[in-house]
């Protein structure tokens, strides 16, 4: 007990950096993943490839992998340290690594969404003279993004976990600062514990917001 | 108001429309019958390009459809069209529904829009179900609403895809009696439907539409009662 009130302050940061690189991947991977499931929609087939091409690679590949490759592979062959800076280029290449990770999952929580959605609702909208944005923007997206909570949340969950894979490639947050605190005390039952139980209360609510949010939806718009 | 010329409309190979002409004047009302499986949807799709032809010309509210230069976002706001599914947008309210076209495609401001869309919801018959949902409505109201919907934007011509197949009997007198109102405003329609009673007393001409041709048309009373074909006869002899 007396190791977890001692290093609360050290583990307390961890817990905001693991907060931070949650908030900034999950907003990038929904706008990553819209953009992405637009593309593989789309009536242009290079759009298509490319879209397709992303989320393949990255969903076939682990996480762990591609942030070792990204983070610590490229600075060997790219002069990327100097480009970004020693000390920045490994967040930014770990935040954006991680967010084009779970976004190749978005892509397909999107592009599944859209496609749910009853065609006779585009035809509707066109033949009242919607373009194709208009259609997407007004009529699509947002009967598409109701169903679509659900499976954005359980992804938002687990880019919440993944962070914990930033660890291994010397990017400080929770997990990071917790084998520091290990290091010092040998208490790793303790620690460990710990970061279980406030990963678990992130993620709890998180998903007690998302039933407040498909809640509202429910009443409000049918 | 409406020509079409020797319009043919494959889907792989399968040629669903097989060289249909045919012309329709200002205010006219035309009713398109058939069989299923005949064409007349398809035909109907085609005429705001909701279907693209394979083949063939349609000139439509002054504009050339089949030409690829033709804005077909413009030209679709002077074709209005009614499903036979209704397709009201699920997540708008009614009134929402009635004013996102004039507000987002036609840039009208919203209390310009509201105000139509409150004239157009008199006229159908539905004041005061401004704030529900589609899901809220019976089948009837949601198609009387999908009929302001499409009025809302100013249209020229009205299509009406077998506007009332998938109501409940009760309903269908209902949209007929708007659809009927309209057609005496001088509005130029095209119906696809198996309401004979309509066709006879509200339509101008009739389209016996069979394996993607029109085999036989004229006015509704000639065509019931002395039709030529032997097709359209045995036709007439099962729906009447």
């Amino acid at each position: 007990m007396d190791a977890i009130w001692q290093n609360l302050p050290v583990i307390l940061v961890g817990l905001r950096l693991t907060i931070q690189y949650s908030i900034v991947a999950i907003i990038l991977m929904v706008v990553i993943g819209l953009i992405a499931a637009l593309m593989r929609l789309s009536k242009f087939a290079p759009l298509r490839w490319i879209a397709t091409a992303y989320v393949e690679i990255f969903r076939s590949t682990p996480l762990l992998v591609q942030l070792f490759f990204i983070v610590l592979g490229l600075p060997a062959i790219l002069p990327v340290n100097e480009w970004f800076g020693q000390l920045w280029y490994p967040i930014l290449a770990a935040a954006l690594t991680l967010s084009l990770n779970e976004g190749a999952y978005v892509t397909e929580i999107i592009r599944a969404g859209i496609l749910g959605v009853d065609r006779g609702q585009k035809e509707a909208a066109q033949s009242i003279g919607m373009n194709g944005f208009q259609t997407m923007r007004y009529i699509v997206l947002p009967q598409a993004f109701k169903r679509m909570i659900p499976p954005l949340v359980n992804q938002a969950a687990q880019t919440i976990k993944d962070t914990s894979l930033l660890a291994p490639v010397g990017i400080a947050e929770l997990v990071y600062k917790g084998e520091i605190v290990i290091a010092e005390t040998f208490a790793s039952f303790a620690i460990w514990g710990l970061i279980a139980v406030l990963y678990f209360i992130l993620i709890f609510l998180l998903s007690k917001f998302s039933s407040y949010l498909e809640r509202r939806l429910q009443v409000d718009k049918r | 108001m409406i020509n079409v010329r020797n319009l043919h409309k494959s889907f792989g190979h399968s040629e669903i429309l097989k060289g249909i002409s045919t012309h329709v004047e200002e205010k006219e009302v035309v009713v398109v019958i058939g069989p299923s499986g005949s064409g007349k949807s398809t035909f109907l799709r085609c005429l705001n390009g909701l279907e693209t032809a394979t083949s063939g010309e349609i000139e439509i509210a002054g504009m050339t459809l089949t030409d690829p230069k033709t804005n077909i976002h413009k030209l679709r706001q002077h074709v209005g069209m009614v499903f036979q599914q209704f397709n009201l947008f699920k997540h708008l309210t009614i009134l929402e529904n009635i004013t996102i076209g004039p507000r987002k495609v036609k840039k009208i401001p919203a209390e310009e829009a509201n105000r139509i869309a409150r004239e157009l919801l008199a006229k159908v018959g539905l004041v005061g179900k401004e704030t529900n949902y589609p899901d809220e409505l019976s089948g009837g109201q949601q198609q009387r609403v999908a009929i302001a919907r499409a009025l809302a934007m100013g249209p020229n011509v009205m299509l009406f895809d077998e506007p009332t197949s998938a109501l409940d009997p009760e309903m269908v007198g209902e949209v007929l009696q708007v659809m009927k109102a309209l057609a005496v405003e001088g509005m130029t329609m095209v119906v696809v439907t198996h309401e004979m009673g309509f066709a006879r007393e509200v339509g101008h001409r009739v389209i016996f539409m069979d394996d993607g041709l029109i085999l036989e048309e004229g006015p509704p009373k000639e065509l019931f009662s002395n039709p030529q074909r032997n097709r359209t006869k045995s036709f007439l002899a099962k729906i009447l």
